[in-house]
């Protein structure tokens, strides 16, 4: 009798354990995932704050200024810069 | 343990029944217990080396860079994390729908994909460097049946968020982030770690499992440029304006800062990555060398700024060479003057006035005939023979810039001696590196090399050459309410058949603005117009837009005493 519930003991600690890998595999698999999903917004989040690099670049801009707003060059004899008081 | 005591016969009785059983029963683990201490034991390596190939992968990792910034921190290279596909043969369930998947999703064609199928043996790769949105869609179905031996291989693209700009000083890298021309290859130490291999655990369907580990937190450092970003689309733009409108074959224009030697825009066009024509193309400056000669002269006080020099006939025979003066009908010309009509009679006189060996000297002091500490790659150091080697017509000519090859970065680095006061400056490209612990290494601090001219010199020269401004060849670089001091530049080029051709031409300008306090002294240098063939008429104007948006851009106050500003009016 004893030698079954020693038996019984041992067979309940061997599905513990493999109740344990399974929800470790379990959860290795769904943080892999994460992962996995952060480095494709860490790609596209690179990619996108080159674009505003480019964007804000100072080709872009002057071109969006002189042929949105119509804007042209300032002379350097035009900027008058103020002294503070 | 059969055997009874006192040899008492075997009986089969029950307890002895359990015993063989259990025997029996033992037997088998026994067996696989012998079997696995074999196989722990003698047959391990064979063993591990077959899981380890079945587990995991080991994958050749691509370099990390570091970014390449202007001074104010723009990116102006800078490397991001792409991926490349790859098909494992093996692991794929449904060769129709996954070549039909990875056309529709890469934009290849069907039968491309096919091709590259049959060529390999198991593995291939379908594409490189794709971008996040199709990396995206790939890894959504790589879990499902239809991803099964489809693999995302990590890489790094190098991207320049400005285009072209400054591509000609930033150079190239190559697929293994290596870099193979200019600030990439003189950096690539700063820039790149070590090749190293990473190992990858490859997941059941064949899929390969990233660590963290393979993500770019890693010790490259980032290299801080002294160019402006701002400065140097302007520099680009006008340069490349200019070549287009007068026909050049190429241009070259640099902007200097002369008080710390700074480059803030250094402009090739057109655009090759790596050769930046700032310190690699070598030519003889004509006119604007007339100015290092002049100076010299002046300074070692071989002539007076109130001299005058004879011009008789407006024409010179020294040695075996004639010297002509078309541009004026004057007999005797001022030192000033002959800046002015850019003289080469005058020039020619004052050079032997000086005499070869104090002219090689000065010129060597200014940094002519020697490479700039700045070693970029391909970087020429010019031509100077030495003085035992010149004639007395090899003398004069250098006076008006013949005989002698330069290189912009050399040029423009002397006229902003000029400009400061006197003393040479080291030039810088790179600001600052800044490496993963966040240590700085400053590179651009202000380098004196040496005194080339006395104060005084510098003074009395800057004068004459905003007179060229004012009166002489180089109005057309005036800039209303800034006094503007420079030099024009017409010389022939070297013909293939020997001597000079004539009707080949580099024309160029070099100045300085705003001669009371000077803020950029910029080289425009133009190959060969086949249009306004003088350095006033088409290099002059460049160094004008350059000039005055750089003016603009730092806010410098006008300097001439007179001018009132009219904001108003344009």
């Amino acid at each position: 009798m004893r030698i079954f519930v020693i038996l019984f003991i041992l067979a309940l600690f061997g599905f513990g354990i493999a109740v344990m890998r399974i929800e470790i595999n379990r959860s290795g698999r769904t943080i892999s995932q994460l992962q996995n999903e952060v480095e494709i917004k860490e790609a596209r989040n690179q990619y996108l704050q080159l674009e505003i690099s480019r964007l804000a670049g100072p080709e872009n801009i002057t071109r969006l200024a002189e042929e949105k707003l119509g804007l042209v060059p300032a002379k350097p004899h035009e900027i008058v810069v103020l002294e503070e008081e | 343990m059969f055997r009874q005591q006192n040899n008492a016969p075997f009986v089969f009785n029950v307890k002895n029944r359990m015993r063989v059983a259990g025997m029996v029963i033992l037997l088998a683990p026994l067996c696989i217990f012998v079997r696995l201490f074999y196989m722990q034991t003698f047959l391990y390596e064979e063993f591990s080396s077959k899981a380890e190939r079945a587990i995991y992968n080991y994958l050749a990792e691509d370099r990390l860079r570091g970014k390449i910034l202007d001074v104010n921190g723009r990116e102006l290279a800078e490397s991001v994390r792409t991926h490349s596909c790859g098909v494992n043969k093996r692991y794929v369930q449904n060769k129709n729908k996954t070549v039909d998947f990875l056309s529709e999703t890469l934009g290849i064609p069907k039968k491309r994909v096919l091709e590259k199928w049959n060529r390999s043996s198991n593995f291939f790769f379908i594409a490189k460097k794709i971008k996040p949105d199709n990396y995206i869609k790939i890894s959504q179905i790589l879990r499902t049946k239809l991803g099964q031996g489809l693999e995302l291989t990590p890489e790094y693209e190098r991207i320049h968020p400005y285009g072209e700009s400054a591509l000609d000083l930033i150079g190239a890298s190559n697929s293994k982030n290596y870099g193979l021309s200019g600030i990439e290859q003189m950096y690539n130490r700063e820039l790149s770690q070590d090749i190293s291999k990473k190992r990858a655990k490859r997941a059941r369907r064949g899929e390969i499992i990233y660590d963290r580990k393979l993500k770019e937190e890693l010790s490259v450092a980032n290299v801080y440029l002294t160019i402006d970003a701002v400065a140097q689309f302007y520099t680009e733009s006008a340069l490349k304006k200019a070549v287009e409108l007068v026909g050049a074959e190429h241009g070259i224009a640099v902007v200097q800062e002369p008080k710390t030697g700074k480059i803030l825009a250094a402009a090739s066009y057109p655009v090759k990555d790596g050769q930046s024509l700032a310190f690699q193309f070598t030519y003889e400056p004509g006119s604007t060398f007339k100015t290092i000669a002049i100076s010299s002269a002046l300074d070692a006080g071989v002539v007076h700024i109130t001299d005058s020099i004879d011009m008789s006939g407006r024409e010179w025979v020294v040695g075996n060479k004639v010297v002509r003066d078309n541009q004026h009908e004057k007999d005797f010309l001022s030192i000033p003057e002959i800046l002015q009509l850019s003289s080469n009679i005058g020039a020619g006189k004052i050079a032997l006035e000086l005499g070869a060996k104090n002219l090689f000297y000065y010129i060597k002091g200014f940094g002519f005939g020697t490479k700039t500490d700045i070693n970029f790659n391909g970087e020429s150091k010019g031509n100077l023979p030495h003085f035992s080697k010149w004639t007395a017509v090899d003398t004069a000519t250098k006076g008006y810039g013949y005989g002698v090859a330069v290189t912009p970065i050399q040029l423009i680095n002397a006229y902003s001696a000029i400009a400061n006061g006197g003393t040479l400056m080291q030039p810088h490209i790179v600001d600052r590196i800044e490496y993963a612990g966040g240590k700085v290494e400053k590179k651009s601090k202000p380098v004196k090399i040496r005194r080339v001219l006395k104060e005084e010199t510098t003074q009395i020269m800057k004068k004459a050459l905003q007179s060229v401004v004012e009166v002489g060849s180089g109005k057309r670089a005036q800039i209303t309410g800034y006094n503007v001091a420079g030099k024009t530049g017409t010389a022939e080029k070297l013909s293939k058949e020997g001597g000079y051709a004539k009707r080949s031409h580099i024309v160029s300008f070099c100045g300085f603005a705003p001669v009371s306090d000077p803020q950029f002294t910029v080289l425009v240098i133009l190959d060969n117009p086949t249009k306004y063939t003088f350095g006033g008429t088409a290099a002059a104007p460049v160094f004008k837009e350059i000039t005055e948006r750089l003016l603009a851009m730092k806010g410098v106050p006008p300097d001439q005493l007179d001018f009132e500003p009219t904001p108003n009016k344009r």
